[in-house]
């Protein structure tokens, strides 16, 4: 009997093990590159043939203001760019669960010339969560930690998944831009939710 | 055990699938383990008697603390729950049943009404103080004479407006204090007024009034915290608590200033007056304290060691011989790990 328990005991040791061996291996993500000053960059040049760049200009401040618009803020435009500042909220994984970690600021910048346009994502900047007294992650400080800061040695480990977080978190705001000013939002809206009649048959 | 564990899995695997057809936030779990060595200097346990690390020479145990929190579209809930001396025997609605079982240190449902209004039911930490039960939320391991002698949980109902950024106004009904079931009703009424003058500075003016501690009274309290510099913060508490018919009270102020000597290594102190009421023909008593605390932080884990003075012209505290005395002081190492 007691053998059964430790066998029983020994699977669900066994199972613990492989899904924190996944969660950690999921957790190591690659790093942003570094740009001539020295700072993590995301950047990236997008060739666009169809869209003329007034349309293009006119979809990226509507990705600030409609799908962003709770953690970005429009700082300037011009004819040709925007400037903006927003915030990625990073995550801390157990399992199959986790919790906001902390939250890393950057500064946004999109340029766009003739057919095609680049973007890029700089100045990082991360401020830790702490959880409040109602069970809420906020932030623990308003002043943030430039990314490339190097961390005292206690806390290298983190700070590399923190790194990690961070390229994830650009590359899906990456992804997320680029499909925007792919689409026209007009048209989507405007296109009905197709139904089915059950009348004719 | 196995059923914990397969509760949570169901959980989990419950989120995942949800969260496929509904826009909504994955399930968080997040808590905390905590533990600690206390050495009181005149080999006294509970000498000085404030909340938690009550024992004298004796490796000891917090509290597991384990909270889940999701939000789906506009609704929200909050359940957390702990284990251990801190989180049970040593916490107040738990004691009352003999600290046998565990203790609820939040279960509430918010709903946002907007980005703006929210109203929250439930039993919540208290918004009145600057220290609260876990230890992943207070700087010092030991707790103030103000935390220890005002409300730790308030069950009630209570809505949010939040005007800006920078002001919000709360206002709620609510049961007397640490209990899960109103003993008197919803006897209390209470207000927090959100300031934010400066980025970094936040202030809460709070009130209580209802049923509380010894009796019907009314508590006015001041928490604020300013991140002056990078390096340095500067924290303050103040409360005046008053029971009706000279039932008694309190009142009392403490200062936590806090200085990052490098990026893992924070020490912190805290000077506390504090001062009971008279009640009756009984007059009151008066503390001051002194607590020096240093944060050496590694990832989620925190050693916490700190020195503690105390101080009562009335000779609370005991000596090494037993016989009563006007100062205490002690040494506790503490280590408290958050997930």
């Amino acid at each position: 009997m007691a053998y059964r328990k430790l066998l029983r005991m020994k699977k669900y040791l066994t199972f613990i093990m492989l899904l924190t061996t996944f969660a950690r291996l999921s957790a190591q993500q690659k790093q942003l590159p570094l740009d001539d000053r020295g700072k993590y960059i995301y950047y990236e040049v997008v060739e666009v043939k169809a869209i003329n760049k007034d349309s293009l200009l006119k979809r990226a401040a509507d990705f600030i203001h409609q799908d962003y618009k709770k953690s970005m803020n429009l700082e300037s435009s011009t004819d040709t760019s925007i400037l903006a500042k927003g915030t990625l909220v990073i995550d801390k994984t157990l399992l199959v669960a986790g919790h906001p970690s902390g939250e890393v600021k950057y500064n946004f910048t999109v340029e766009f010339r003739s057919e095609k346009y680049r973007f890029w994502l700089t100045d990082f900047e991360y401020i830790p969560y702490q959880r409040d007294r109602y069970g809420n992650f906020v932030a623990s400080t308003n002043i943030g930690t430039p990314l490339e800061k190097t961390p005292s040695k206690l806390n290298a480990g983190q700070w590399k998944d923190i790194l990690g977080g961070v390229s994830v978190k650009a590359t899906k705001f990456g992804e997320d831009f680029k499909k925007f000013l792919a689409s026209s939002r007009i048209e989507t809206a405007k296109k009905k939710a197709e139904t089915i009649s059950t009348k004719k048959w | 055990m196995k059923k914990l564990l397969t509760a949570i899995f169901a959980i989990a695997s419950t989120t995942c699938a949800l969260a496929q057809e509904t826009p909504t936030s994955p399930l968080e779990i997040s808590g905390s383990v905590d533990t600690y060595f206390k050495y009181d200097f005149a080999k006294k346990p509970n000498n000085i008697l404030t909340s938690f690390a009550s024992d004298h020479n004796s490796v000891s145990l917090g509290m597991i603390d384990l909270a889940l929190k999701k939000k789906t579209g506009k609704a929200s809930f909050v359940g957390e729950l702990s284990f251990g001396p801190r989180g049970q025997s040593q916490s107040i609605p738990d004691a009352a049943n003999g600290g046998s079982s565990f203790h609820i240190q939040n279960l509430y449902i918010n709903y946002d009404f907007s980005d703006k209004f929210a109203m929250t039911a439930g039993y919540m930490g208290t918004f009145i103080g600057y220290e609260v039960i876990s230890p992943v939320g207070n700087f010092n391991y030991s707790t103030s004479y103000l935390f220890t002698n005002g409300p730790f949980q308030n069950a009630g109902i209570k809505a949010t407006y939040k005007f800006s950024d920078k002001v919000s106004l709360m206002a709620g009904l609510f049961n007397d204090w640490n209990v899960y079931s109103a003993t008197r009703g919803v006897s209390s009424v209470g207000g927090q007024l959100m300031i934010a003058p400066v980025e970094g500075w936040t202030a809460y003016l709070n009130v209580l009034s209802g049923a509380g501690g010894g009796g019907y009274g009314t508590i006015e309290d001041l928490t604020t915290a300013y991140q002056i510099t990078e390096k340095f913060k500067l924290g303050l508490n103040a409360a005046n608590y008053d029971i009706d018919n000279d039932g008694g009270g309190y009142a009392g102020v403490a200062l936590y200033p806090q200085y990052a000597v490098g990026s893992a290594v924070t020490l912190g102190l805290r000077g506390e007056y504090f001062k009971t009421k008279d009640v009756g023909p009984v007059t009151g008593t008066k503390y001051t304290a002194v607590t020096l605390t240093a944060n050496v932080k590694s990832g989620g884990l925190t050693f916490i060691p700190e020195v503690r003075l105390d101080h009562n012209g009335d000779k609370p505290f005991f000596n090494k011989n037993s016989l009563s005395a006007p100062n205490a002081g002690q040494f506790s190492l503490a280590a408290v790990y958050a997930f």
